[in-house]
């Protein structure tokens, strides 16, 4: 698919908000925004929508709980109840105190684990993964906003952007989509 | 930008004139540079060490546990006491990664990296001696409940012990999580860095294809929210699950209910001594004093003195509740008269003199400032705490409500040789990491450079809190590897390179001729004979290439730049193109004539 | 500035008269003497009818079996509850047994005021520390609250004078230990009189409130000092004062516990409890300044405080609610576990007697806690704070209540008319004495050197 997109390249946080302030002020689509460390309040001002990891990383620890209570109460009271040092093992919630503690680990091993893969699911990390950042120095010490300019003229655009306090800017053609 | 306010009664976390790049050059250093002399030194030394334990964990496979010093009535003592050592000491990493980021502590920035590598380094030798003691680590599996071919035997989920199994593996797997998802912007960071394409390739791999992405970000902080939501009690069920391993029993100073907050307490006392002792070293020989200051330093001895303060208010409280029970068995437990006199006062007395008595001087302001001392004493609690479990095991084992069973534990050497060997591996696996992996969260100490950094405060300082914090950086090329960035900060030094990127930055200077004559006409002429020049860089928005072309067009003081009005701005704007619209968005004018009423 | 609105002001005042109108009643209507009790035992057991009696002796069973079935052996739980009840006056036979309720009776009064009267003064202690903490580490949110904390501590000083008049004047009604008879007959009691004796005893309380409301005093005056000073000396002396305060604190905080709470069953002891009781403690002051917090904030008293600072305050009583869970378990599942005699009568009277309470204080403090401020929106919404404050105080109030009814009244406890009537007296006060404290000063800590950092921060 071809598409016209510009890259505007800023050299300072402060000044890669207030670009972008002011780039969505001006009704330009800002299609991506590369930091190398994550710049307070970006993600609000690019206009994202906050993310639901949290809620996923909930729902895995009540799985995870779940997995726990199953698998003790099947262990320990139902397949092969034992009088270990008069521990009651009757039922399942006469004998719980002993069983908190694995219920509490499991509990966090399925949330913190499960969310992190999401998380590099998500974002599309994984070994022998090749990066995106379509300069190096974005890792760096460089911010680089991308701009759609498919209906704009690329003139004006540019101009713009140069009087947001851009460093750099070029017009990238006809790239592919990820 | 207000945002980036701090009282400006804290001292700074970054010294020093740093720029965002900077940052990236002093972390990549180590791993893209050639390790030293001293290095490998201290590595050799470490390896023997951890040789040497190797050989002492195969004898004992190959031999049999009798060849450690237990026998019936101390059947824990030395494995044990390590073994709860080593958790303890990964505490401090969990705690500075997760805690301090719960607390919005903007020094754990700095230290978190090497304390979580400490941390997952300590766990990995703490849980080398369960599965030694197993006799046959080979069957190691037998611990996990799995359907096995004897029928329906499941494990004892009634143990406490199995509850370490839980207990650990998730600590270990979460921390070893949470330490990489922190890596990876780093990672990317030395990829995007490196010359060297083995590394660009190791580090490519390493970084899973971070690109810093705004959504990647924002997942990225949400999950290390969440993640130290989940880790803080974590880490506190882990020393806890750990400390029932002595507390479910009926055995005379072991059953104590305050163990679980004062083992985890214990913990993180021992884990911070040891990250001093790390740190210390690191900071010196990776050259990251400006990055992990003495503030830090200053901060890690009062996180000393709080958790070392909780244990002995423990101690005084174990001490106090055994004589207060009437128990008559408490008299020989660890902390008690008995113990203080018995056969054993001598590591009575090495938990009392290096947990209670030399921490109490981290009290005074200087000594807490002071690097040596700080060393000094991080080693002594060390020892100290390593007592502090030999006390809670082998003093109230050798005791215990038989007379006739009393006796003494005696280390052998293969004892001796199994700890060694997993101090030598701790510092093997440390050595590695400080080489290869980027010791500082370099993309965090990015984000609180311009509150915490020493030129911002001082900025703030000088012009007042709402003052631009815009950095101007000097433009690189896209291309340029490490080679060409590593000394930029120093002109001087590398006088010729810059050169070479002035003359295609040439001004046109014929071309412009009438509109420079323009420019001057409005702002005045540089007389070298009567006038001196200024540094024009002291003004946010000019760099080094920006001054060498103000100079061509006949730009030399403040009082010029001062001069400057919109028609000034805009001829400005047409002779040199590369900027449009910069030297008014930062007010040059208004900068160069503050500067100017300073000289 | 704040004053207390008029209405607010009569409000306080009517629970203060009803609740000392009650308390009166409760202190007069304790039965006097063995024949009031009987009376009471018989008209007891007319009003509820034999049965009753038969099903509640069959639920004792039960429970009792319970716990002889987990220790399998015979009739071991009553032989604990016996240990664990026959510190009161001695003996075994019906006579004596009456003579036993008498006394249990004759407590109530005691002990419902004493719940309710440590339960505020806990607040503002929990306060205190809980400013200190913030001075000591330098905090850089918080100093916008500095004045809501000052102002809830003003309850120091009457909270601490109405508990050390209780617990001097409570005597036997609390202290078993105090009963020279009792400790003459007790080798055990005999070897820790070096402690348990009334002279000492009386010099710790005094020493404690004293240091404590020393600090209090203090503090606010350097507090008060920095914001009309030119540089930051009270800030610096309030630093320092608050670590050796804490300091002080963490000592005479065990030994308040075990004085005040722990002795009261002077046979049983437990490493924990002094920590137990501070997590009580903790929790439910942070919950309080959030309330007070939400309360000045609706009335438009404290427009720079935003809502991430009520955003923060919800963390801390979601997470120090976990916290005192956690150190709950670590007590209760380490005594479950090792199953000693001499520890789990602790626990057998609370969960025989209390098991409503017992239990359900645990999905109070720890379950809707949880629940409601798990959500990082919620805990900006003031409403949804406002639930989780009254489920939290609600649970710790149930928490000292169970710290000190099963230990002085035994299975003799009843929430009627003593209880109500303490709660509302306290309630009374507090908010009278809060209220007017809050009133005498601007509500903005000007000057503090984090006042912009706290005002500006961002998370």
């Amino acid at each position: 698919m071809a598409s016209k997109k510009i890259h505007a390249i800023y050299t300072d946080d402060d000044l890669l908000m207030q670009a972008v302030k002011q780039t969505r002020a001006a009704n330009y689509h800002i299609s991506e925004v590369f930091t190398p460390f994550p710049v307070h309040g970006l993600d609000h001002a690019v206009g994202l929508a906050p993310t639901r990891i949290a809620i996923t990383s909930f729902l895995y620890g009540l799985t995870g709980l779940s997995v726990a209570v199953l698998m003790l109460n099947y262990i320990m009271i139902e397949d092969w109840p034992q009088n270990i040092g008069g521990k009651p093992s009757f039922t399942f919630y006469q004998n719980m105190p002993a069983f908190i503690p694995v219920m509490f680990e499991l509990t966090v091993f399925f949330a913190a684990h499960l969310m992190v893969i999401t998380f590099y699911m998500r974002s599309k990390l994984w070994p022998f993964k090749k990066a995106e950042n379509p300069d190096l120095r974005t890792t760096d010490d460089h911010f680089l906003m991308e701009v759609d300019a498919e209906n704009h003229d690329v003139e004006k655009l540019t101009k713009f952007l140069y009087d947001t306090g851009a460093s750099e800017i070029s017009l990238i053609e006809n790239e592919q989509d990820h | 930008m207000s945002s980036h306010y701090e009282a400006p009664i804290r001292e700074p976390l970054v010294l020093g004139e740093k720029s965002y790049h900077d940052i990236s050059v002093d972390v990549g250093a180590p791993v893209l540079g050639k390790a030293n002399k001293s290095w490998w030194i201290v590595f050799t030394i470490a390896l023997i060490a951890f040789l040497w334990g190797l050989g002492c964990i195969i004898y004992t496979v190959s031999t049999g546990i009798g060849v450690w010093g237990l026998n019936k009535t101390i059947g824990w003592a030395w494995d044990i006491t390590n073994f709860v050592w080593w958790v303890g000491i990964g505490h401090a990493g969990t705690l500075i990664s997760a805690v301090l980021l719960l607390f919005r502590q903007k020094w754990r920035m700095a230290v978190n990296r090497s304390a979580e590598a400490m941390t997952i380094f300590a766990v990995v030798q703490a849980g080398l001696f369960p599965i030694i003691h197993m006799g046959r680590p080979w069957l190691a599996y037998w611990v996990l409940p799995i359907p096995n071919q004897f029928g329906s035997l499941w494990v004892n989920f009634n143990s406490p012990l199995l509850w370490d199994v839980f207990a650990i593996s998730t600590y270990l797997s979460v921390s070893l999580v949470f330490w990489w998802t922190g890596l990876l912007p780093d990672f990317a960071m030395i990829r995007d860095r490196t010359t060297s394409p083995f590394q660009k390739k190791i580090y490519g791999i390493l970084s899973f294809g971070w690109s810093g992405r705004v959504k990647d970000w924002q997942r990225f902080e949400e999950v290390s929210l969440v993640l130290a939501g989940l880790a803080t009690p974590l880490v506190l069920s882990v020393h806890t699950i750990v400390s029932f391993d002595f507390a479910t029993s009926v055995v005379p100073g072991w059953h104590s209910t305050i163990y679980p907050p004062y083992f985890v307490a214990g913990a993180i006392f021992s884990g911070f001594a040891m990250v001093q002792t790390l740190l210390i070293i690191m900071r010196k020989v990776s050259n990251l004093e400006a990055y992990i200051t003495i503030l830090h330093i200053e901060y890690m001895n009062k996180v000393i003195l709080l958790t070392g303060g909780i244990v002995t208010t423990a101690y005084i409280i174990e001490y106090f509740i055994a004589w207060y029970s009437g128990v008559p068995y408490e008299n020989y437990a660890y902390l008690s008269f008995g113990a203080a006199t018995g056969p054993y006062w001598w590591a009575f007395w090495a938990l009392i003199i290096c947990n209670l008595i030399v921490p109490l001087t981290l009290w005074v302001k200087k000594l807490r400032r002071n690097i040596v001392w700080t060393f000094i004493v991080a080693l002594i609690i060390n020892i100290g705490m390593w007592f502090e479990r030999f006390d809670i095991i082998v003093i109230d084992l050798s005791k215990d409500r038989l007379t006739s069973s009393w006796t003494m534990f005696q280390p052998t050497f293969v004892d001796i040789g199994t700890f060694m060997g997993t101090i030598g591996f701790f510092f093997v696996l440390f050595l590695l990491y400080a080489r290869t992996f980027p010791v500082i969260a370099q993309a965090e100490v990015k984000t609180i450079l311009k509150s915490s950094g020493e030129s911002f405060k001082k900025l703030r300082a000088v012009h007042g809190d709402d003052h631009s914090h815009v950095q101007t950086v000097e433009p690189y090329p896209a291309d340029a590897g490490p080679s060409a960035n590593v000394e930029d900060k120093n002109f001087d030094s590398s006088f010729n390179d810059l050169d070479e990127e002035t003359e295609n930055n040439q001004v046109d200077y014929e071309a412009n001729r009438g509109k420079i004559d323009n420019l001057l006409s409005g702002i005045g002429t540089f007389d070298p004979a009567t006038q001196t020049q200024d540094d024009l860089k002291k003004i946010s928005g000019v760099g080094p290439v920006m001054e060498q072309k103000l100079h061509q067009l006949g730009i030399f003081t403040f009082e010029q730049v001062s001069r400057m009005t919109d028609r000034e701005y805009d001829l400005l704007d047409e002779i040199i193109s590369e900027f449009p619209g910069r030297a008014k968005r930062d007010d040059w004018a208004g900068q160069a004539l503050i500067l100017k009423n300073k000289n | 500035m704040y004053t207390l609105p008029s209405k607010l002001k009569l409000f306080s005042i009517i629970i203060m008269v009803l609740g000392l109108a009650g308390i009166t009643y409760g202190f007069l209507t304790a039965p006097k003497t063995i024949e009031d009790v009987k009376e009471i035992m018989a008209e007891q057991d007319a009003h509820h009818g034999g049965e009753h009696a038969v099903e509640a002796h069959g639920e004792e069973e039960h429970t009792a079996n319970f716990v002889d079935v987990a220790r399998g052996e015979e009739g071991y739980s009553e032989a604990a509850m016996e240990h664990a009840t026959d510190l009161k006056p001695e003996g075994h036979g019906s006579a004596s047994h009456e003579e036993h309720v008498l006394h249990q009776l004759q407590t109530r009064p005691w002990s419902a005021t004493f719940v309710a009267a440590f339960f505020f003064l806990m607040i503002a202690l929990g306060v205190l520390v809980f400013y200190a903490i913030q001075y000591a580490s330098q905090a850089g949110w918080s100093p916008v609250l500095y004045r809501i904390m000052e102002g809830i501590t003003t309850y120091l000083l009457p909270g601490s004078i109405i508990v050390f008049l209780i617990v001097v004047f409570a005597g036997t009604h609390f202290f078993p230990w105090q009963n020279e008879e009792l400790v003459a007959g007790d080798k055990i009691l005999q070897g820790k009189s070096g402690y348990l004796n009334f002279p000492f005893f009386v010099i710790r309380a005094v020493i404690y409130l004293l240091g404590w409301n020393l600090y209090r005093h203090f503090s606010r005056k350097n507090s008060l000092a920095q914001a009309d000073a030119n540089n930051y000396d009270p800030y610096r002396k309030n630093f320092k004062l608050s670590v050796f305060f804490l300091i002080f604190f963490i000592v005479t905080e065990a030994t308040m516990s075990w004085d005040w709470f722990m002795s009261m069953t002077p046979h049983w002891y437990s490493t924990l409890f002094p920590w137990y009781v501070f997590a009580s403690m903790f929790v439910s002051a942070i919950t309080v300044i959030a309330l007070v917090t939400i309360y000045l904030k609706s009335r438009g008293l404290i427009p720079f405080v935003s809502d991430k600072h009520l955003h923060d305050l919800a963390k801390y009583m979601f997470a120090f609610s976990i916290f005192w869970t956690y150190l709950w378990f670590s007590q209760f599942m380490l005594i479950w576990y090792a199953n000693i005699p001499e520890e789990v009568t602790y626990f057998i009277i609370r969960i025989q007697e209390y098991k409503l309470l017992f239990f359900g204080m645990l999905i109070l403090n720890f379950v809707f806690p949880i629940l409601v401020l798990m959500n990082s929106d919620y805990k900006r919404v003031p409403w949804f704070v406002v639930i989780a404050a009254v489920f939290i105080l609600v649970g710790h109030y149930v928490d000292i209540f169970l710290l000190v009814m099963p230990s002085t009244v035994g299975h003799n406890w009843y929430f009627g008319i003593p209880e109500i009537a303490a709660l509302l007296f306290f309630m009374g006060l507090f908010i009278f004495v809060v209220g007017t404290g809050l009133g005498k000063v601007s509500l903005r800590p000007k000057n503090d050197p984090f006042i912009k950092e706290s005002e500006n921060y961002h998370f």
